[in-house]
């Protein structure tokens, strides 16, 4: 960049994409040079659902710039030792030295096999943010697919601290791998603890201000009076970990104490599995030679296949068909006269027990309260009523339930996500106008594209790339260390499939304390961390540093110092969110409350120059290709779309010159044209020029691709629910895989693969794994100690950004540890008196924040602190839930997850200091 | 005649704070400086506990106390309403600080940065010496609304006019309009709101008005 004059004054458009609900669009004012404020983009008001606005995250970036603290310079390690308590001895090294260590070591690597003796990538890269790090890491990713395997299962929290169940199965329904109310449209949420106005973005919180001033009512049913709790209309203060109970209490109103014609029957019968026979073994019942699941024609009085045009299917009822029934591994019965019962039936059967009363004792909530909402939901979602979007008549639902985060993750996962699902079904209230919707897939399709990944499977059904668990085609040797293809058939095998593999069995077996039966792993030879600090955001985090510290050689990418490259053996210091460029998909529908009518690109521009010695973090990429003698496949992985989408179509090419390095700006030129002619179809091909002026470009995105039903409607397909036959299928087979390589350590986890989810006491199965597991009395820990989230820290480095901690500092919780006041007067705890905080593997202390708003079993440790060695933050002396939740194979779903809450024993350990 | 003031629906806000940053940026100032923050209330007990977020700052009151306090005229009153400092003429009594019963002002009377003595670029950029020593509040960003009706513009419907909170709200919460005109957006909401007034008992008049609830 050029050296600005003193007094040049300018305005520069950007993206911020510190979370998960972006990017969103920011102008930054800069004079001389130098950034000085932030503000909305309004000119990209008309498009931007919220008027171009960001939230309090995005104004901390200009301190961010300008943060004292900020690595400038690449950094080595001198002292070998490392550990909590050793000095690294950072000395400040030139870039060529510091790329010139990574090439030597990577050419090292090479030349012994990118994989190791076990079979796993010697490399490894763990990022964290849910990703969002990707929106900041330039043309990084291109290089790690041009090198080979890499391993990404050393997570940074996500299977913890991730909505894991939802992901699975979400998209396994319904292609929601979050799911989202349809807020502009709904008029009654029934939230389970979904922290939406903490967690949902500028988009979130606009429509959801929106809708309650437009009348739409919110019960926020959740152990905590959260940011979300403040703003709804009750707060039911439900027990932690009971939320399975509720739903399944919820569906029990709906189904025992309503009349089946009170429910969606056209829904059911015509748009889900319902009407699907179910035989004695648990599978659906075929027709002998079509193979197609069976149901029964009311006006025929015989089974048919599901698909048998002008069928009145059945809904419930008992028959007796002639059908084969196929389990797993290809094993059938063959039935001439079988008893059979449809899937609704079992349903029904199956909540039989779940009364309010019983669901009352479980959660601590007023059987009349349980009752009164499933009845609330059932008359607010107006079965029968319709609405025109863009010239086609809809089924009109306003009614959504919706869990948060921590309901998503852990034992109870599945049956949580199941019962919301189905209270949804029930009500002809899912992917229509007003109820349940996704957002983006990450597993079946492009992330952009939802209605584009609706493609017939079997059954009726979407289909699914399930990881194979016939015999024939199982992974029986992992490829990465937390084994996602063998251990997890739902999280696939695509770009994100690593991710939402167990990460944390991934640290276990590094640790040695999992999967015994297959050799432990070692760690990768070269481990690059970006954007992320696990030693800070997974659990048990004072082994998981441990572990960091036996790793060979750690790059890590470093905004300050911090508590996870403490352990690294070189900082490199990237070019930050203000001083760097990239261009990103904007628009459609993504995550969490992001529906526009707009989709298309957007561009993150350099505001001010690079501080200090930093650099883009695709001038990195590129010259670690180049001296790695990766550089024409790096650049063919450009061209094919490892920046973001192909730089080659039928109309165009913008292919860069394979043989040569590129500078930043051309490549993101050459993506900038691609992207301008994907939105424009070929009429434009401006390149990084326009969009620096511009900020972004878009084009209209019906309102109709907010809603899957249409496109499910068109193919003629059913949403697999209630019964999950496939998924039951599938965990038998993985239970005889399992079986077959004598692993005993993963058989709960395969149980887990239930048709009609058990409910189990998730309260009961924690006090197990703490007796037997944990060798400890559970009733010593009394307590259940849960988390929340900031608005204001997640995620982004905020950390150490001194006006955040300031602003932050308005809404309680961000000092301390959030106690019932009645609880704590009774402790003869006072306000800001300190308090420690103890579970089986460790205590914290923090000053007590006597609330009113929390149950007294409850205490809440907000966000994620607990610093150390990161600048600033390390003199907050605010604990975080992390150190005290344990990696425990006992505390594990089927899918990999676990759950970032712990039972603890509290005592008073002083007064405020 | 104009009299601006700002109005909160409290329907709206969820005490994210970011008017508190917007406004830390536009007026650069100091830590711990807030003419603009929300608070975070907590009434009732357990289970019967309410909590809601309430924007505050300075109230343009129509009889501001803190005027009459003042003893050598710096606090003033323009024609619109805004309640004005003068840094040039406070003496720093802080006596204005004790009569707001909003709390509103703060007075500084060493300069502060956010990471210590020495400034960041940017804090170096935008340092005001005039600051210190004198008392300081919300200004209802009086230099934006001036220069935006320079050039033609409502302040409060168009963003270069408006002061940085309203801007940056992202519930659409905050509002700043003309009051004395009957058709602008801050008298439409009132007259479809019901609303009420912080302290009024105490006969200052203020210019700043929480929505709660459909009329």
């Amino acid at each position: 960049m050029a050296v600005p004059a003193p007094d040049e004054r300018k305005r520069v458009a950007t993206y911020c994409y510190q979370c998960v609900n972006g990017p969103d669009l920011l102008t930054v004012e800069v004079v001389g040079g130098v950034a000085t404020k932030v503000e909305p983009n309004f000119e990209a008001g008309n498009v931007h659902p919220a008027q171009g606005k960001v939230c309090v995250k995005a104004y901390g970036l200009v301190q961010k710039i300008y943060n004292p603290h900020r690595l400038l310079r690449p950094m080595k390690r001198t002292n070998p030792l490392k550990g909590r308590d050793q000095d690294p001895g950072w000395t400040p090294i030139p870039w060529d030295e510091a790329l010139d260590a990574i090439t030597a070591r990577l050419n090292d690597i090479r030349s012994r096999g990118l994989v190791d003796g076990d079979g796993y990538p010697r490399v490894a890269f763990t990022t964290g943010g849910a990703g969002t790090p990707l929106m900041y890491m330039g043309t990084f990713p291109a290089f790690l697919a041009a090198w080979g395997p890499v391993d990404k299962s050393l997570g940074a929290g996500g299977t913890v601290k991730c909505t894991h169940a939802q992901h699975m199965y979400g998209e396994l329904w319904h292609r929601a791998f979050t799911a989202c109310a349809d807020t502009p449209h709904c008029q009654y949420l029934v939230s389970f603890g979904t922290n939406i106005e903490a967690a949902g973005g500028v988009m979130g919180v606009r429509r959801q201000a929106d809708a309650r001033v437009r009348g739409c009512r919110r019960v926020q049913i959740e152990p905590h009076l959260s940011v979300t709790g403040a703003c709804s209309e009750e707060w039911v203060p439900i027990r932690p970990k009971t939320d399975s109970a509720f739903l399944y209490a919820m569906l029990h109103v709906l189904l025992h104490e309503r009349r089946i014609d009170e429910l969606d029957v056209a829904f059911l019968g015509q748009h889900t599995g319902s009407p699907y026979l179910v035989g004695p073994h648990g599978y659906f019942l075929r027709h002998p030679d079509a193979r197609k699941p069976l149901a029964w024609n009311k006006t025929t009085g015989q089974a048919v296949p599901h698909d048998t045009a002008s069928a009145d299917l059945a809904l419930t009822g008992e028959f007796t068909v002639r059908a084969v029934e196929i389990g797993a591994d290809g094993e059938s019965w063959n039935y001439e006269a079988v008893a059979a019962t449809t899937a609704f039936a079992k349903l029904v059967q199956h909540v039989a027990r779940f009364t309010p009363e019983w669901a009352a004792t479980v959660c601590d909530v007023p059987a009349a309260a349980i009752r009164r909402i499933a009845n609330e939901f059932l008359t607010q979602a107006r079965i029968g009523e319709t609405i025109e979007i863009e010239g086609r008549v809809l089924p009109y639902r306003p009614v959504a339930v919706t869990l948060g985060r921590s309901v998503n993750s852990g034992w109870g996962a599945y049956e949580c996500v199941w019962a919301r699902t189905v209270l949804q079904v029930l009500v002809g209230a899912l992917e229509v106008p007003g109820g349940l919707l996704g957002t983006a897939v990450l597993i079946t399709g492009e992330e952009h594209d939802r209605i584009g990944s609706v493609r017939p499977g079997p059954d009726g059904f979407l289909d699914f790339p399930m990881n194979p668990t016939d015999k024939e085609h199982w992974v029986a040797k992992p490829d990465v260390r937390h084994a996602h293809q063998s251990l997890l058939p739902l999280v696939g095998n695509g770009r994100f499939s690593q991710a939402l593999g167990s990460s944390t069995l991934a640290w276990m077996r590094l640790q040695g304390r999992a999967a015994e039966s297959w050799p432990r792993p070692k760690p990768p030879d070269l481990w690059f961390v970006y954007r992320c600090n696990p030693a800070i955001s997974f659990s048990e985090t004072d082994r998981l540093a441990q572990t960091m510290a036996s790793f060979p050689y750690t790059v890590s990418f470093a905004y300050t110092l911090d508590e996870t490259n403490h352990y690294a053996d070189l900082l490199l210091p990237e070019a930050m969110d203000m001083e760097s460029t990239q261009l990103v998909r904007i628009g459609g529908t993504h995550f969490q409350e992001n529906f526009w009518n707009h989709q298309g690109w957007a561009l993150r521009q350099p505001v001010v120059a690079p501080c200090g010695e930093t650099r883009d973090f695709t001038e990195l990429a590129t010259q670690l290709a180049q001296r790695t003698g990766l550089l024409a496949d790096y650049n063919r992985m450009l061209n094919a779309g490892a920046a973001g989408l192909p730089l080659k179509s039928a109309s165009h090419d913008f292919s860069l010159d394979e043989s040569r390095a590129h500078s930043t700006d051309e490549v993101w030129d050459a993506v900038c044209r691609a992207a301008s002619a994907e939105v424009t179809d070929g009429a434009a091909q401006d390149g990084l020029a326009w969009f620096k002026e511009h900020a972004l470009r878009v084009r209209p995105f019906s309102m109709l691709n907010w809603y899957l039903f249409p496109r499910m409607l068109d193919l003629g397909l059913r949403f697999e629910l209630p019964y999950q036959e496939r998924i039951f299928r599938t965990g038998q087979q993985l239970s005889n895989r399992l079986h077959e390589q004598d692993i005993r350590w993963w058989h709960r986890q395969a149980s887990d693969y239930e048709a009609l989810p058990d409910w189990k006491d998730v309260g009961q199965l924690w006090n197990e794994v703490y007796r037997e597991s944990l060798a400890v009395d559970p009733a010593k820990y009394p307590f259940w100690l849960i988390t929340a989230r900031s608005m204001q820290y997640a995620w982004g480095a905020n950390v150490s950004i001194q006006m955040i901690r300031e602003v932050a500092r308005n809404v309680a919780g961000h000092d301390g540890i959030i106690v019932n006041g009645g609880r704590a007067r009774e402790m003869g705890i006072g306000e800001g008196d300190m308090i420690e905080v103890s579970s089986p593997i460790g205590s914290v202390r923090g000053r007590a924040v006597l609330r009113q708003g929390i149950r007294p079993d409850t205490i809440l440790m907000l966000a994620q602190f607990g610093h150390w060695k990161t600048p600033f933050a390390k003199d907050f002396g605010t604990p975080s839930v992390n150190r005290l939740v344990p990696m425990n194979i006992g505390l594990m779903d089927g899918g990999g997850s676990s759950n970032d809450a712990a039972k603890v024993a509290v005592t008073r350990a002083g007064p405020p200091s | 005649m104009t009299r601006y003031v700002m109005a909160a629906d409290l329907r709206r806000c969820v005490g994210c704070q970011t008017c508190t940053a917007a406004c830390r940026h536009e007026n650069e100032t100091p830590p711990g400086v807030q003419w603009r923050k929300v608070l975070d209330m907590e009434t009732g007990e357990y289970p019967e506990v309410k909590r809601m977020f309430v924007p505050v700052g300075c109230q343009h009151c129509a009889d501001p106390p803190c005027m009459h306090v003042c003893p050598s005229t710096a606090t003033g009153q323009r024609g619109d309403g805004i309640v004005t400092i003068d840094y040039d003429l406070c003496i720093g009594c802080a006596y204005c600080a004790v009569a707001c019963p909003y709390q509103a002002r703060y007075k500084v009377d060493k300069s502060a940065f956010a990471y210590g003595d020495t400034p960041t670029a940017a804090e170096s950029m935008r340092f005001d010496e005039k600051r210190l020593g004198v008392a300081q509040k919300c200004t209802f960003c009086s230099d934006r609304v001036d220069e935006g009706k320079r050039r033609g513009m409502t302040p409060g419907v168009d963003p270069a006019a408006t002061p940085a909170c309203v801007n940056s709200c992202i519930a659409d919460a905050l509002h700043f309009g003309d009051i004395e005109d009957p058709a602008s957006n801050v008298s439409r909401l009132l007259t479809e709101n019901s609303w009420f007034r912080m302290h009024e008992e105490l006969g200052t008049d203020p210019g700043f008005y929480y929505l709660w609830d459909e009329k």
